[in-house]
């Protein structure tokens, strides 16, 4: 029990990764909230609060802060446009939730953050290389991780904070990508090929991540991105054996 | 208890960062082997549970040797930790060529070797479905460099790179290959830098030194070799599973930010 007393606040934790992150928090002891737009989704174990939220929103944001151990900045949206695409509702859609949604969370938690208190993002590898078509969704994603570092300097030493840029998970927004492609079979075996673990991640793979950079046990960690995508962007993307 | 039934072999198990990762694997339930030229350690003269086993890390003979051993007590490896490792002071152009060549023999080629030998009681340990894992020490100053420390920087670029191109080639076969990437950590390494052996020095006080050094880092301190150990014990354990091909960077928050401009 790594968490045991710890409060935590995790955004979008309604599917995927934010899910496998509350799940991952309740086992290790924490007392957990989570957010998202609309009604408390079914199956949401009944010890977790549940808040309607849209973390775009400044006031609604800052009217739910309470002093709070672990803030987990997951909820995200994508967009698959490329610059010339993207029109101002994209802009305020991907910008609002993925960049002003981390701004919104942190500009109201850290004031109320006891000393010690751990803040962790979701980032992307799409931040640090470029996914295609994902214009909006990788240059917000970027904002993360610069903003991660800026925290963890500036509020270094009663603050850590960390981003976690997580490979291909296994959610519902892979595999509507894969749908996407001209063959759906032959896109997955690509894309598995092309990771060194040969297979996808799962998100407890990312909540496992988040439970140590929230746990004592990472007091030396802060303004760091870690990567978590079973070695695919440590290849290069041209892999002769794939031609 | 995150290691039980594992056996691990760290190299440098008796320099300030392996002690400690030794102790630690000892705690969590691994079979451990403690490598290094001798069994007295750097910091006291306390030795642990560890199994001590003679290893120069430059000396093929040795590595085939050790290995034998943990073939012949468990027929496979779970956990190699790359960990023995050296620093000259110097720049480029004050580095003796034989200086230059100790290095990479210690840093990286060492790691080759112990790894070469390694890899296939590795693969045996994955064979039982939860991956091996190889962890390799590089270092902050394979991304950004600090003065005075030219053949040091060389090398652990060079684990960086290495530490890659193993989780692509052997991640098929069931073994992670992550490298951890310490900043200032306490140990008899940074201790000699600040004594001044080399660059570090400067002229001032000791403890001029020491509270600069801390005063840069946002965490306001440096770190200790369990903070190490922590995150080395988290890449060791299956819930590492999907971790691999990484360098992970430990270092209180140092190279997050850019240079601080005295003006």
């Amino acid at each position: 029990m790594r968490l045991a007393g710890k409060k935590a606040f995790v955004t979008g934790g309604r599917q995927g990764i934010g899910r496998g992150i509350v799940d991952a928090f309740l086992n290790e002891g924490a007392t957990v909230t989570t957010c998202g737009r609309g009604a408390r989704p079914k199956g949401l174990p009944p010890e977790v609060t549940w808040l309607a939220l849209d973390v775009s929103d400044p006031s609604a944001v800052n009217a739910v802060a309470t002093p709070t151990d672990i803030l987990v900045n997951n909820a995200g949206v994508q967009v698959e446009k490329t610059v010339a695409d993207s029109t101002d509702a994209d802009w305020d859609q991907v910008m609002g939730t993925n960049a002003r949604g981390v701004f919104n969370c942190c500009r109201a938690f850290i004031p109320v953050m006891p000393k010690g208190g751990s803040i962790i993002n979701i980032g992307s590898i799409s931040g640090n290389v470029a996914d295609p078509s994902m214009a909006l969704y990788n240059a917000s994603k970027a904002f993360v991780h610069g903003l991660t570092r800026s925290i963890a300097v500036d509020h270094g030493p009663d603050i850590r904070c960390n981003a976690i840029c997580p490979g291909w998970i296994e959610t519902g927004m892979l595999d509507a990508g894969f749908e996407l492609a001209k063959d759906p079979k032959k896109a997955k075996q690509d894309a598995l090929v092309r990771h060194p673990v040969r297979r996808f991640g799962k998100p407890a793979d990312i909540a496992a991540m988040a439970v140590w950079l929230a746990s004592e046990e990472a007091g030396f960690a802060t303004g760091q991105l870690f990567t978590v995508d079973g070695g695919m962007t440590a290849a290069s993307p041209l892999n002769p054996g794939l031609f | 208890m995150k290691l039980e039934g594992k056996i691990a072999l760290v190299t440098g198990a008796r320099g300030g960062i392996g002690r400690a990762i030794v102790a630690r694997f000892v705690k969590e339930g691994a079979t451990v082997y403690a490598a290094d030229l001798t069994p007295e350690g750097s910091l006291d003269a306390h030795v642990d549970d560890g199994v001590f086993v003679k290893l120069d890390v430059t000396q093929e003979a040795d590595a085939i040797a050790a290995m034998d051993q943990v073939r012949e007590a468990h027929g496979k490896l779970d956990i190699l930790v790359n960990a023995a490792g050296i620093e000259i002071e110097k720049t480029v152009e004050d580095t003796t060529l034989e200086e230059w060549n100790q290095s990479f023999a210690v840093n990286s080629t060492g790691t080759f070797l112990t790894s070469k030998y390694a890899l296939p009681l590795m693969r045996e340990a994955a064979k039982s479905g939860s991956s091996a894992s190889l962890i390799n020490f590089g270092s902050y100053d394979g991304f950004i460099a600090d003065p005075g420390l030219a053949a040091y920087c060389a090398t652990k670029g060079a684990v960086h790179a290495l530490t890659r191109a193993m989780a692509c080639d052997h991640g098929p076969e069931g073994i992670r290959v992550n490298a951890i990437c310490p900043g200032y950590i306490d140990t008899p390494m940074l201790q000699s830098f600040f004594n001044g052996d080399g660059s570090g020095g400067g002229g001032g006080s000791i403890e001029t030194l020491q509270k600069a050094v801390r005063d840069v880092h946002p965490m306001r301190t440096y770190g200790t070799p369990e903070d190490i150990a922590n995150l080395v014990n988290w890449l060791a354990s299956d819930e590492a599973r999907y971790a691999s091909g990484q360098l992970w960077v430990l270092d209180g928050g140092l190279s997050a930010q850019v240079q601080q401009m005295k003006l």
